[in-house]
């Protein structure tokens, strides 16, 4: 259980401080307004849609990760010891 | 001698009278009953029953040792805690953009003065001028100013947080066990957070007469509330512990 915690929570953090370092570049264009989730600039370069991608990946990475080894993980364990108990 | 003939110390069967200072008192048959005894126990038990079953459970190699040394293991995995969180630091000060925030005006006066959001509560008691009372007996005359009441509230609830450690309520405790001191602890908590209200409550679109009853109001209902759910469970609560507990073996 402490190990499925921990790993999530790896994956949660680094996913999310990959995420903010890009949103921070990209989706921020003044700390008095909207923070990370501003839209994106226009134009972007080759460079820019490629760190767009990897963006939009860690966020997903992150949160698909954790919920995987904090829920789905614990919740298939669950189930196979039910119905091998059944 | 037959059975029937055994003497018995119940009191039942043709027993014998003790010798008076034999007999127990009624303060000794008191301090005789075995009721903390038997929770301490049970506490305990439990404590080790859980420890036992996490132990075989785990996957890991159990170890007989108490610790590890402080040279090398705790050392070196020190650093590598403090190593991530350097890591960490460098690279969010090497990739974000720095916040040059434009300079401060001494010239002009913000529109909102507030503390940071973690003083709050400390500005917000500093408004409960509204139940300064005025008395009679002075004419109408309140006795303090609105300004040392505030002060006179943060000092009576920062003294009440203070005695909170000098007050021995044994080791930690589930709230199940306590539940009028967990109510306290939540209605605390509930003030707090309403106190914080009540300082920016120029901000809320809420009747600032409505806030300040609310900031007195709400943290006896949520009290009150956690009070009920707590005793409601404490029933169920002590029914599993018995029951996990019924088949082990009793103190002496």
């Amino acid at each position: 259980m402490a190990d499925e915690f921990i790993k999530g929570f790896a994956i949660l953090t680094l996913g999310l401080l990959v995420w903010m370092m890009f949103a921070s570049w990209y989706n921020t264009p003044s700390f008095y307004e909207t923070q990370l989730i501003a839209p994106d600039p226009e134009n972007p370069g080759t460079y820019d849609a490629i760190a767009f991608i990897v963006r939009d990946a860690m966020l997903t990475f992150a949160i698909l990760g954790a919920l995987t080894f904090w829920v789905v993980i614990p919740a298939g364990r669950r189930a196979r010891e039910y119905y091998a108990a059944n | 001698m037959s059975d029937n003939d055994d003497i018995k110390t119940d009191g039942s069967g043709p027993g014998i009278v003790a010798p008076d200072d034999e007999v127990p008192t009624w303060r000794e048959r008191k301090e005789r009953t075995t009721g903390l005894s038997r929770l301490t126990y049970e506490y305990f038990e439990r404590a080790r029953r859980e420890d036992q079953d996490l132990r075989q459970e785990s996957s890991y190699i159990e170890r007989d040792v108490l610790g590890f040394p402080a040279w090398p293991h705790e050392t070196v995995r020190n650093l590598a805690i403090g190593s991530v969180f350097v890591g960490m630091l460098l690279f969010l000060s090497a990739t974000m953009p720095p916040h040059l925030g434009d300079p401060a005006n001494p010239a002009v006066t913000p529109e909102i003065i507030l503390p940071d959001w973690y003083l709050y509560w400390s500005f917000g008691l500093l408004q409960l001028g509204p139940i300064n009372p005025d008395l009679a007996i002075l004419g109408g005359e309140k006795i303090m100013s609105d300004e040392l009441y505030g002060v006179l509230a943060n000092v009576v609830v920062v003294g009440a947080i203070a005695i909170v450690p000098f007050l021995n309520k044994g080791g930690a405790r589930r709230p199940v066990e306590q539940p009028f001191w967990a109510a306290v602890g939540v209605g605390g908590v509930m003030f707090a957070f309403t106190t914080s209200v009540l300082a920016i409550d120029n901000l809320l679109p809420i009747d600032p007469n409505i806030t300040f009853d609310l900031t007195f109001l709400l943290p006896l209902v949520a009290a009150a509330i956690a009070y009920a759910v707590l005793k409601t469970m404490r029933e169920g609560y002590m029914y599993d512990l018995n029951r996990r507990y019924y088949r082990l073996r009793p103190p002496r």
